[in-house]
């Protein structure tokens, strides 16, 4: 617990960065080490990458006197994830060329290609540059990966909200041409007022900061986990604006009473034209008020409940200069991507493949990933991905559905993707081991042979047709949302993990602890004993996180 | 006092003699009256020092492998025109052959190698003299074998030399002196002996008739064998790499070394392929037979005693002599041989066995500090991959060693290196290592970090790839963290397009390596000798010419100064 008014070390780095710069350029230079320097590693982050290890390794390269397996991560910046097929066919030659050759899909509707070696790490970036693609601000104390619903069906002016993601991508992105100057060897600018940032300033945010736009009856973006989430409302098929929700978050420390997971609270209505002057003083608000002393507790969620709701919108009011308007009516029924194929109003066919936990690779059951390039390079399709780590053949006409289609056979996509049970179709894990510095046990990794070996359970109770939410992360920090979810597993340590329950489905209601540490023998015992007072005792149609609350099993 | 015929003989040597011989037979006639001087080394010597040498020419040939051959040579050529001898020294390879014939007085100073083989630049000239075609009449010579009495054939192309020269017509001058690796005292009496005979004041000098086989036995340096104990055995290639690279840590009682030195280690044969011989061939394994008279069991001389892979030409040779079998010329396995061309019977095998060489050890530069790794050795080996007819074989030895478990016991020797020592603890180093090389770099950077030497130290490292065969990482980057290792530059040929190598790095850095050189730097060499050390030796010639604008020859007289003042040494194999 750092003192109140004493900022905390990141701050000082990103101030002494000089636009984000740090020693960067150096430590690519030290040809001894496959690692950057302390600092750089934090500046790195708002460049949109990381530095990691794989961690499976550590003991056995140590014993052979080489350090660390060292390698970076880097995550693209894809407003609402759309990708067109040009792009997609660039991003599989680079994950190819330079990283592990899995592309992971995020649950912010991004990409991320892991195990780059520090010398391809500046290849990497100009052949994303080259194909139109960047990472800026993916990660660091910034506005984040901006996500949108994403399925084209939800309305016929989905393509206009989604637009509104992009605005705000851009509206926030950092004015230092440090990114350009490192990764793209661009000229030095010589007056830095070219890129003096009225927002960022030189201490950028206090934390990450995390925007989502939702638009009813789907909550796919988990528009409420977000720092500030956005829920469009359209009348008559015409968008209106957005209802502003604030202070949304996830992590958790174990063992930190003072950190909680929130979802946003909605402040009330904005129109289309004040809605990016709203999003802009929210970050401003954030900026100004934000806790830059702990890490922990820098998130907005606790700067809005530090100052209170009502006192935190009438500083966002005063400096927009108008007020908010009343919060318009919305309803979310669900949370679920629409997999297979669907007509969106603008008449274009779209089809949802599942992508287990969000790797799209080439494995002995599928070859997933030759399968989407393939369909990339017909040109026929742009690509889209969901908030639950799968992705969209989206923007089909009918004359092309056809050949799709048969891609779609030959490569057995259809039929893996309806084969895949319900909860799998539901459920997402983080990345976690090997390669998260943070993680405590396993999560994308575990996740597949957990989850079959819950599906027997669920049939034997007859429950084989439920939409349950089902997520888990490697750790407290939430990355697969696993608070916001029906049940949530946690990971504690190696093979354990807390049980969350008592989500509701949709996304609007969080989870409850149940019970802590808990090994996979016990994980199953424990779920057949709910799953078996459900089927009993269940009112007709309720989902199972509602009627663990109605029942106060936790 | 004297009579006249002395007094004259007396009066003669002194108007003869110059000023330091007067001085010298001064002390040495006090040391006479004294009965201290005996008919030492040391008094031959000495008394070479006369005037006038019957003859008055001579040619020096050496034949050398690491340099020692080439260096004693020179030193001899030196002492000979100080004594009014014009000598010419010339190196075996560069020998112009057609002029043996004619040649008078020839001093022969040769090493041994490999299997008791001739270094390669000796090679044109051993063959030379060994095809009988020719008669030597004139030829009054002597030979200084240079050798190991660690290999079983000790000073093998020496005495090869000596005899056919012999056989030749030649005439000894001097019997023959075998040196072990402690060459120097032996190597000078050697030469003063010669000398002696050169000088002897008769038209002709007179011819020592010594019986072949019979020349001045070698003093051996007692090495001694140290009973190791395999503590850390460990692959320091990670997965993926296309090496395979052992980490090796021997403990032993009261050990004694120096950074520089090497270790040696006699491998023992495969089992499978010792029972498979035996198996062929009927031998009774448990039968105990005599081998360079000692008595061992046929399986232990087959496991242990002789090499039985890769057996030299003469030897496959003898093995059809013996069994009557006609065999292509070439080198081959014994068990191929025994396999293709059967023994009559088990005598025969015998007679075959007892004639095999003797297993030779192999050589392993030390790559521990007696004041970091007290009580330990450590050795970096590589796994040591070659093709016969397509199919993969391993290194006797190096695979031997890479079978190690913590816990087993190995004897091992240890093999100085006189010439390849860290300098003065406040001088300069700059250390070009890659592979293998690095073990003498590891020795001498933990050396300098344990006794706090205030030098600077330059190492340059290469290998393969960066993230699997950067040999010895973590504790590179503690020394240069630490500031002990002041400048590190690094060559991974393959993680790139174009090839890069430790050469390419010095030359990219040619300036401030010239001027470390200028201030006194040392420049030690490790690793393969070929094509390693020789584009090494290339680079660093082509540097000292840039940037201390010199032309060939005196960038190499530069060089050859750096050598003589032992500022550039190798250790290349
Ligand atoms: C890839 C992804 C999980 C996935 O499997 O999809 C992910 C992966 C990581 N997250 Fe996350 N987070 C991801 C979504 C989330 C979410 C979910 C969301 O945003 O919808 C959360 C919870 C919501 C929230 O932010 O509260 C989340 C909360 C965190 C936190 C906790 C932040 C906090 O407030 O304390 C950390 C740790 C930190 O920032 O200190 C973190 C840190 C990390 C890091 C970068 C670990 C690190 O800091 O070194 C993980 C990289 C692992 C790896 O090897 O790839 N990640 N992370 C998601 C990438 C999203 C994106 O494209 O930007
Ligand atoms: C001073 C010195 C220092 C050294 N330091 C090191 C060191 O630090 N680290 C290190 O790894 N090595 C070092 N060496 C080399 C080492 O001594 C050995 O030469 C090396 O390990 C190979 O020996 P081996 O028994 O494994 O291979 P061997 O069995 O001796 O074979 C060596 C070569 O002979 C040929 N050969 C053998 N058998 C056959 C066959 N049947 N058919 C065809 N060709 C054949 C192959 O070309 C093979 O590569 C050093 C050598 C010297 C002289
Ligand atoms: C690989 C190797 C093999 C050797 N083999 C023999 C040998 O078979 N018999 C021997 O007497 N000496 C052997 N020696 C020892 C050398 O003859 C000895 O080191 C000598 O001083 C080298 O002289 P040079 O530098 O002129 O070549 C061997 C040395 C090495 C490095
Ligand atoms: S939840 Fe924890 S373990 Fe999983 S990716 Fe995020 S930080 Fe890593």
């Amino acid at each position: 617990m750092s003192d109140k008014n004493k900022p905390s070390a990141i701050e000082g780095i990103k101030i002494a960065s000089d636009g984000l710069r740090g020693t960067i350029q150096e430590s690519l230079k030290d040809e001894i080490t496959g690692a950057i320097r302390d600092d750089d590693q934090a500046v790195i982050k708002f460049h949109g990458m990381y530095m990691q290890d794989d961690r499976d390794r550590r003991e056995e390269r140590a014993e052979k006197k080489l350090e660390r397996l060292y390698s970076y991560m880097i995550r693209l910046r894809l407003p609402g994830g759309f990708l067109a097929p040009e792009k997609w066919i660039a991003m599989n030659d680079v994950a190819n060329e330079h990283s592990t050759r899995v592309i992971k899909i995020t649950t912010r509707q991004t990409v991320q290609l892991h195990g780059i070696v520090k010398s391809h790490v500046k290849p990497t970036i100009s052949s994303f540059n080259e194909g139109n693609l960047d990472s800026i601000a993916t990660c660091g104390d910034i506005n984040r990966n901006v996500t949108c619903a994403s399925h084209p069906k939800q309305s016929a002016i989905h393509a206009e909200v989604f637009g509104y993601a992009d605005k705000i991508s851009q509206l926030l992105m950092p004015k230092t041409k440090a990114y350009y100057e490192i990764w793209l060897d661009e000229e030095k600018i010589v007056d830095k007022k070219e890129e003096e940032d009225p927002l960022y300033l030189d201490k950028y945010l206090p934390r990450k900061f995390k925007i989502g736009i939702a638009i009813p009856p789907n909550n796919d973006s988990d528009v409420f986990t977000n720092d500030l989430g956005l829920v469009a409302i359209i009348e008559n098929n015409k968008l209106l604006g957005f209802n502003v929700a604030v202070g949304g978050g996830l992590s958790t420390t174990h063992g930190n009473a003072e950190t909680y997971a929130r979802l946003a609270t909605v402040i009330g209505f904005a129109c289309t034209e004040n809605i990016l002057k709203v999003v802009y003083e929210v970050v401003t608000t954030q900026r100004d008020f934000g806790n830059r002393s702990d890490r922990k507790l820098a998130r907005l969620k606790y700067t809005v409940d530090r100052m209170g709701v009502d006192n935190f919108k009438a500083e966002v009011e005063k400096r927009c200069g108008f007020k908010l308007e009343e919060t318009k009516p919305y309803t979310f029924t669900t949370r679920s991507d629409y997999y297979g194929w669907h007509k969106g109003e603008n008449g274009l066919w779209y089809y949802t493949v599942f992508v287990e936990n969000g790797r799209v690779l080439d494995d002995e059951k599928i070859a997933l990933k030759t399968a989407l390039l393939e369909i990339a390079k017909t040109g026929k399709s742009n690509f889209l991905f969901t908030a639950t780590q799968n992705v969209i053949i989206a923007d089909v006409k009918e004359e092309d559905k056809a050949a799709i289609q048969s891609l779609l056979e030959e490569f057995k996509i259809t039929e893996h993707t309806e084969g895949a049970s319900l909860i799998k179709k539901n459920s997402i894990a983080c990345v976690a081991l090997p390669t998260c510095p943070l993680a405590l046990a396993e999560a994308q990794r575990y996740m597949p042979t957990l989850l079959s070996k819950i599906e027997p359970l669920l049939t034997r109770y007859g429950l084989g047709n439920e939409e349950i939410v089902i997520r888990m992360t490697g750790c407290p920090n939430g990355c697969g949302r696993p608070y916001a979810a029906e049940i949530g597993f946690v990971g504690t340590a190696p093979g354990h993990y807390n049980l969350h329950i008592g989500g509701d489905n949709q996304g609007e209601r969080l989870n409850k602890l149940y019970k802590e540490a808990l090994d996979e023998s016990a994980i199953l015992s424990t779920l057949e004993g709910l799953f078996a007072v459900f089927k009993n005792e269940r009112n007709k149609e309720e989902r199972f996180g509602d009627f663990v609350m109605r029942r106060q099993l936790v | 006092m004297l009579g006249d015929s002395k007094l004259k003989t007396l009066l003669d040597l002194i108007n003869t003699s110059t000023k330091e011989e007067l001085v010298w037979i001064n002390g040495y006639l006090n040391g006479v009256v004294q009965g201290k001087v005996s008919s030492s080394t040391e008094t031959a010597s000495a008394a070479v020092t006369a005037p006038i040498p019957a003859v008055n020419k001579i040619t020096i040939v050496y034949g050398t492998e690491t340099g020692n051959s080439k260096r004693l040579a020179t030193e001899f050529a030196m002492k000979a025109k100080q004594n009014k001898i014009v000598a010419k020294v010339v190196g075996m390879d560069q020998y112009k052959l057609a002029d043996l014939a004619k040649e008078e007085y020839l001093l022969a100073v040769v090493s041994t190698h490999g299997e008791g083989e001739p270094p390669i630049a000796a090679k044109k000239f051993y063959d030379h003299i060994h095809n009988n075609g020719f008669r030597l009449e004139k030829l009054k010579y002597s030979v200084l074998a240079l050798g190991d009495t660690s290999y079983p054939l000790f000073c093998k192309t020496g005495e090869d030399v000596d005899e056919q020269l012999n056989k030749l017509g030649g005439e000894r001058i001097a019997p023959i002196q075998k040196c072990d690796i402690e060459y120097e005292e032996e190597a000078n009496s050697w030469f003063s002996t010669v000398l002696k005979q050169l000088i002897v004041s008769k038209t002709e000098p007179k011819v020592v008739t010594v019986p072949p086989g019979v020349p001045v036995p070698a003093k051996k340096t007692g090495k001694q064998v140290y009973e190791g104990i395999v503590t850390t055995q460990v692959n320091l290639n990670d997965r993926g790499s296309n090496k395979t690279t052992w980490h090796i840590e021997l403990a032993a009682e009261n050990l004694q070394y120096q950074c520089g030195d090497s270790i040696g280690i006699v491998p023992e044969n495969d089992s499978q392929m010792v029972t498979d011989i035996i198996q062929v061939t009927n031998a009774d394994g448990n039968k105990s037979v005599e081998f360079k008279k000692e008595k061992a069991t046929v399986y232990e001389l087959l496991k242990r005693k002789v090499n039985i892979v890769y057996l030299t030409e003469r030897l496959v040779q003898q093995y059809a002599t013996i069994t009557g079998h006609t065999i292509p010329a070439g080198r081959a396995d014994l068990l191929d041989l025994v396999k293709k061309y059967p023994v009559k019977n088990v005598t025969q095998f015998e007679e075959i066995l007892v004639g095999l060489n003797g297993m030779s050890p192999r050589l392993y530069t030390i790559a521990s500090s007696p004041a970091a790794h007290e009580g330990e050795v450590h050795i970096v080996v590589a796994k040591d991959v070659y093709q016969v007819d397509g199919k993969k074989r391993f290194g006797l030895c190096s695979d031997f060693l890479g079978q190690f478990k913590t816990g087993k016991k190995q004897q091992f020797f240890i093999q100085p290196n006189k010439r390849f020592k860290l300098p003065a603890e406040d001088k300069d180093v700059i250390m070009v290592g890659p592979g293998t090389g690095i073990a003498a770099f590891r020795s001498f950077l933990a050396e300098r970090d344990a006794t706090g030497a205030s030098g600077k130290n330059w190492l340059f490292f290469g290998e393969q790839h960066f993230t699997s065969d950067f040999l010895y990482q973590t504790e590179i980057q503690q020394w240069h963290d630490t500031g002990v290792l002041t400048k590190i530059s690094l060559a991974f040929s393959r993680d790139q397009q174009e090839k890069i190598y430790v050469q390419n790095k010095m030359l990219e850095q040619g300036e401030e390596l010239y001027n470390w050189l200028k201030g006194g730097a040392s420049f030690f060499v490790c690793g393969k000798k070929d094509p390693m050390s020789n584009d090494v030796e290339k680079t660093l010639l082509s540097i000292i010419e840039k940037y201390g604008n010199k032309s060939p020859e005196g960038a190499k007289e530069f060089l050859e100064e750096l050598e003589e003042s032992g500022r550039y040494e190798k250790d290349v194999y």
